[in-house]
């Protein structure tokens, strides 16, 4: 395929049928609406173009920048085509927690603003909440911005009605799925969506999936915050339920490892929450052609009737998760432990590491001058230090260990951190792997400090 | 009425313990009027216990200052001042209290904006001034100079912070030196010289955000690096306070009671306020707009852990190295001003039932015998049931008690009510919304509004319409129960007073 511009390539994702052995629906086709294959990597590239393209004329003319609410795929989006068309943008937000996504932005050439949290000393008569305050700044700068709006602007919805939901009926011959399922962020897919596939048949359940009101889901809405809007309906869902982060993980996961589809936290608890919608219309299809005991084998919904479909939507890709993952579920990016660690020596081991007191250190120095190693990061060994030693940050120090003893055998060595906790570890471990004569000074830089003696700042 | 919307307080043991002495409550409220403020001193001591902890772990060195415009209580200072913490002042007045209250001077720490006065007797005595302004530096060392004072201690209040990569807004401080001028401060603060020491720099920043203060304990990191350079000895940041408390026992009830709150403002269900007030959101054609303006109550994280959070945290500038790391490697003492945090369980304001009142089928109206302001929980956004302490125990049982007339659940059951206050005042209403109370109260029962010690104890008390102010008690435990005194005559020595 051809395209003259990369923005040619927004839209026309495939449907990709979830095997049946995976979610274990025996009269439902559960079908996977891949908009991580996006050429920006979201469901969201579609939105961002649709929103942004009548207005770039005017704002390439103008010389203005791009702004949105987004805390992700919205800016990502816009980010990119705002850089295709010389112009600025800048992300607005209070939502964005995921440290790869606000890196990546940056790298996209986007500037980021954090709305100021709540006041801790409350005035309840306030009017200046940071969202009416942005309002507010909008307003008043007249044409200097290109505000694509995606909570309330209707191209956000129309960009699904003439995309994503004529493309679903057309893959599956003319017709719409029986049940469709979204989660909730914008409520521009969702909406969109369901209102292409209404048309072609009334009967169509929608299914709206939201956050646990206390989780975070990125990309998903809470059941109040769903409420804020402009685009969400209530009436567009014919039932909203709630999708917790766990649940998102275990369906990434699901689809990851079983399903190739390198799906995101949002695909994930779409994938979840399509299955566990499912599985009582399929247990009620079940008794009703009393099927056989076949999990995972495929039967007709109606005796010798026709089976039943249902799509729901993968927004984007997994790799710019991992942190979510990790903070999360630890345990899934699990790595081998090294040989040698400062992590394997217990405090007993510790506590009876070769150590030594400010003043006897100060005329070991004088007499034997070991090597004095500085583990405290390099600005604070900047500002001041003990004459004469060397800085070895404690990540850097750990990563040479690993490898076998950094020092000489025959070089006596003094390690020295704030309060001699540290050292008296890695003192510890470097004796275990046969260190002669290496010391860690005891209570660190802060008794030395308060000792009287003399720190220097070269 | 299976539906009632509790918001339940956290009741701490101790806290817990005291309103299960509905009979001393009654017999102090009887006493001495309402309203009536309650504070508890050893839980005060617990919290400092609290806040050391966290920097005992994180091996800091520094101290503790209570901020102590969050309540003007003198047994809590008196018993803070026992366990060796500090108190920080922003008045005359409260630093003569402090002084009074057995506060050593370097224990003090005078911030806010000050007049001569206040300025004079931080500097006669020895406290540490916290310079909110250029100008009061100058103001400061032309005193010290013309007086022959000693040589004062001075921090200096930063902000206008900038982080790196993303740019965190921050709503604009009025108090402090914006951080570009901090070069012309310092020259001027060198030509001082003879008159104050820079100890170290401080900032408060007013918000819930943990990341927005992550990035001004950075900036002061900073700070402190271009005093080092310039060859002054800086030893201490002051962080300010903000910590928060956790007001509510149950998350789900605050989860439901906002959820329903918002429903009520876009109409789908009966409303939850008086007039239809929405805590700062607003229907706009199906559309929730505003912001919900109150206290996030349900708050997990907050007070000790709060700061525990917040060291913890990564510093950009510093390659990614925790904040609590940076302090102790550059052998900086953290220093923190808690208020409402260190405050947490540490009163309640008892308020006496004078009238009931059945209004058609809507909510019932309670009159009490106390002012919004004497309840200064609404004042800060705070949205908590209070405590029914009924006069008489009141068994709902089918012995035709003449007692009670049944409410919209039946007898025994919840109701709905209305808070007012006591003066004649259309807008003095304890809280704007709908409280739900287990069971209906009646004229001579206490409600016990819980954890005011912090900002809502006296912060707003008023003598408007020559109505009294609340008297103040300090309530411990011994060996016999809870005892009690009046507020002023408390002293942490058992028994207070120690005249046995």
């Amino acid at each position: 395929m051809r395209y003259d511009s990369i923005t040619g390539a927004i839209g026309n994702t495939p449907l990709v049928r979830i095997d049946p052995a995976v979610h274990g629906l025996r009269h439902i086709d559960l079908y996977a609406k891949l908009e991580l294959l996006n050429p920006f990597g979201s469901v969201k590239d579609r939105a961002a173009w649709h929103m942004a393209r009548p207005q770039l004329a005017a704002a390439m003319a103008a010389g203005s920048q791009v702004v949105e609410l987004s805390s992700g795929n919205t800016a990502k989006a816009l980010a990119v085509i705002a850089g295709m068309h010389g112009l600025s943008f800048k992300s607005v937000t209070n939502r964005m927690r995921v440290p790869e996504i606000k890196d990546l932005l940056l790298l996209l050439g986007a500037e980021i603003e954090e709305l100021p949290g709540q006041s801790e000393c409350l005035d309840p008569t306030a009017t200046d909440d940071p969202l009416t305050v942005f309002h507010r700044t909008l307003a008043a700068s007249g044409s200097a911005y290109l505000h694509t709006d995606q909570y309330f602007n209707t191209r956000n919805t129309e960009a699904h009605i003439t995309g994503t939901g004529p493309e679903i009926v057309k893959d599956l011959d003319g017709k719409a799925p029986d049940w469709f399922i979204a989660c909730v962020g914008t409520a521009g897919s969702s909406t969109g969506v369901a209102r292409v596939l209404r048309e072609h048949d009334p009967g169509v359940r929608v299914v709206g999936l939201v956050a646990a009101k206390s989780d975070f889901i990125p990309g998903i809405r809470t059941l109040d915050e769903v409420h804020e809007v402009g685009l969400f309906d209530p009436d567009t869902y014919d039932t909203i339920e709630s999708v917790s982060a766990d649940e998102a993980i275990d369906g990434l996961l699901t689809l990851n490892r079983r399903c190739g589809i390198m799906a995101g936290p949002t695909g994930g608890a779409a994938y979840v929450g399509a299955v566990r919608h499912l599985r009582a219309y399929d247990e009620k299809l079940c008794d009703e052609t009393a099927c056989d005991e076949n999990p995972g084998g495929e039967q007709p919904s109606e005796p010798g009737g026709a089976r039943r479909t249902a799509v729901f939507i993968v927004c984007d890709r997994v790799e710019s998760y991992l942190s979510y993952v990790r903070q999360r579920r630890p345990e899934l990016l699990g790595r081998p432990r090294r040989k040698y660690s400062a992590a394997d020596v217990s405090d007993a081991e510790a506590l009876a590491a070769p150590s030594i007191t400010v003043p006897d250190a100060r005329a070991w120095i004088d007499r034997e001058g070991p090597l004095v190693v500085d583990l405290r990061s390099p600005y604070a060994y900047a500002a001041l230090h003990i004459d004469g030693s060397v800085n070895i940050v404690d990540e850097l120090f750990e990563e040479l260990v690993h490898g076998g003893l950094p020092f000489s055998r025959s070089r006596p060595v003094l390690l020295a951190c704030p309060v001699g906790e540290k050292s008296a570890r890695y003192a510890a471990l470097l004796t275990r792997m046969g260190h002669p004569d290496i010391r860690s000074l005891e209570g660190g830089i802060i008794a030395w400090r308060d000792a009287g003696a003399p720190l220097v700042r070269d | 009425m299976g539906g009632a919307l509790y918001l339940e307080p956290r009741l701490g043991p101790r806290l817990g313990s005291l309103l299960e002495s509905d009979h001393l409550l009654h017999t102090l409220a009887d006493a001495l009027g309402s309203p009536l403020g309650v504070v508890l001193p050893d839980q005060l001591a617990e919290n400092v216990e609290r806040f050391r902890s966290v920097y005992r772990g994180h091996h800091l060195a520094g101290q503790i200052f209570l901020a102590h415009k969050a309540n003007r209580s003198s047994a809590l200072l008196r018993r803070l001042a026992a366990t060796g913490a500090g108190v920080d002042v922003a008045s005359l007045g409260e630093l003569q209290h402090a002084l009074g209250c057995g506060f050593a001077p370097s224990l003090i720490t005078a911030t806010g904006p000050k007049d001569t006065r206040f300025l004079w007797l931080a500097a006669r005595t020895g406290a540490t001034v916290s310079l909110d302004s250029p100008a009061e530096l100058d103001q400061l060392a032309t005193l010290v100079r013309a007086h022959g004072l000693p040589r004062v201690q001075v921090l200096l209040r930063l902000s206008g912070f900038e982080g790196s990569g993303v740019k965190v807004l921050t709503r604009r401080s009025r108090f402090g030196t914006a951080v570009p001028e901090l070069d012309a401060v310092l020259d001027t603060l060198e030509r001082y010289a003879d008159a104050v020491e820079l100890t170290g720099v401080a900032y408060h920043l007013d918000t819930t955000s943990a990341a927005e203060k992550a990035v001004a304990l950075e900036g002061c990191l900073l700070a402190l690096e271009e005093c080092r350079g310039r060859g002054l000895a800086p030893r201490a940041v002051d962080i300010g306070g903000g910590f928060g408390v956790n007001y509510l026992a149950d998350r789900a009830q605050w989860e439901r009671y906002t959820t329903e709150l918002a429903q009520a403002v876009l109409g789908t269900r009966p409303p939850l306020t008086w007039g239809g007030h929405g805590y700062g959101l607003r229907e706009d054609g199906g559309t929730l707009r505003g912001a919900l303006g109150v206290y996030p109550a349900y708050r997990p994280v907050a007070g000790a852990r709060y700061l525990d959070d917040l060291l913890s945290r990564p510093a950009t500038a510093f390659g990614g190295r925790p904040l609590a790391t940076l302090l102790l490697e550059h052998l900086y003492d953290l220093h923190t001003e808690p208020g409402r945090a260190l405050l947490d369980q540490c009163g309640v304001t008892l308020a006496r039932v004078l009238e009931t009142r059945d209004v058609g089928s809507g909510p019932l109206w309670v009159r009490l015998a106390a002012t919004a302001g004497d309840i200064g929980l609404e004042e800060h956004g705070i949205l908590i049931d209070p405590v029914l302490l009924p006069r008489e125990p009141r068994e709902p049982g089918p012995t035709g008690e003449p007692g009670p007339p049944a409410g919209p659940g039946g007898p025994g059951g919840p109701v709905e009510t209305y808070l007012f206050g006591s003066l004649c005042l259309e807008s003095d209403l304890i809280t704007r919304r709908t409280v739900h109370l287990p069971r209906r109260p009646a004229p001579g029962d206490l409600l016990a509004f819980v954890n005011t010690a912090g900002y809502c104890m006296d912060f707003h008390a008023t003598q408007a319409q020559r109505q009294p102010v609340a008297r103040k008690v300090a309530a411990w435990q011994d060996r016999a129960g809870w005892r009690w005194c009046l507020d002023e005559e408390y002293w942490p020595i058992t028994p207070p007073g120690g005249q046995q």
